[in-house]
């Protein structure tokens, strides 16, 4: 059955049709979703309300764009939205996982000092991806954590190839920036 | 090789490395029919919520019942016939000397 068929199926109200659609897209939103909150708990919620949302609006899918384009566009509204509203809880969390992963590590070749001082560079890390832009950050997740092509970051991003290799070259530009001192000696 | 361009590139391994265990997490394998029993679940809500137009015939088959049974009782009324009450006899149909039983005794 092809992709087409499968959502006329859905909009008629065959859950079972969306099941598939979902077995085949859901481990790209929430590597997407992974990207925006960098919790495996988090991205599981996201990835249930992106899926609620696509089922509920998909008979205004109009099929100008691919299905996929316009899956991630909804993905990474719902996740921005979601990063912005749970900004101070989030920070609170990382600091939990840091102690967390800190001392629940198996590696028993790193020792106490070395695993504080990666989950304090992922910290870091985490802090500075989450202080781009909002376009910087999508081109961003879009390209490292989905691997994406810049044609179709612009597609997504209804922008142009162009505009696309500059915010990473700026996503890349900020992020160095932010963790020369801090990460890189 | 000069110190800026080591640390630029350490940094980017630590982000490339960070990323990379990132994308190996892996979502809950139930979770697609996690999500399709929640879309379910709405969909029994939906249909369990009344809707407006379902409020309006209820009431207005209320006040149609309220209005037949008025005028059926009025009509019932309007035509009774004075004849048959004349040929009724009550002491004919309830025999209270059954109840007495002064003659079985």
């Amino acid at each position: 059955m092809t992709e087409e068929q499968l959502i006329q199926e859905i909009v008629c109200g065959n859950t079972l049709a969306f099941k598939m659609i979902m077995e085949k897209y859901q481990d790209r939103v929430f590597c997407v979703a992974m990207g925006f909150v960098h919790s495996k708990e988090d991205a599981e919620d996201l990835t249930q309300e992106v899926f609620i949302k696509v089922y509920l609006s998909l008979s205004t899918f109009n099929h100008k764009s691919k299905f996929s384009t316009w899956l991630y566009r909804i993905t990474i509204n719902t996740c921005i939205n979601f990063a912005n509203r749970n900004r101070k809880r989030r920070l609170l969390q990382s600091l939990e996982d840091v102690w967390y992963s800190a001392f629940n590590q198996r590696d028993e070749e790193q020792t106490p000092l070395e695993k504080m001082e990666i989950s304090e560079r992922n910290l870091l890390i985490k802090k500075a991806i989450d202080s781009l832009s909002d376009r910087q950050r999508v081109a961003f997740i879009l390209s490292k954590y989905e691997e994406l092509p810049q044609k179709e970051i612009a597609a997504i991003m209804d922008t142009t190839e162009g505009a696309v290799e500059q915010l990473l070259q700026r996503a890349k530009n900020n992020l160095q920036k932010k963790l020369k001192r801090s990460v890189g000696n | 090789m000069s110190n800026s361009i080591k640390t630029q590139m350490r940094t980017e391994n630590y982000i490339d490395d960070f990323i990379r265990r990132e994308k190996q997490t892996e979502p809950n394998p139930f979770l697609s029919t996690h999500i399709i029993a929640e879309i379910e679940k709405m969909q029994q809500a939906e249909i369990k919520k009344v809707t407006w137009w379902q409020i309006v015939v209820f009431v207005a088959c209320i006040v149609i019942m309220i209005f037949l049974g008025i005028s059926v009782g009025n009509s019932y009324i309007n035509h009774i016939s004075q004849e048959i009450t004349m040929n009724i006899n009550d002491n004919e149909i309830e025999n209270l000397g059954y109840y007495s039983l002064n003659n079985y005794e």
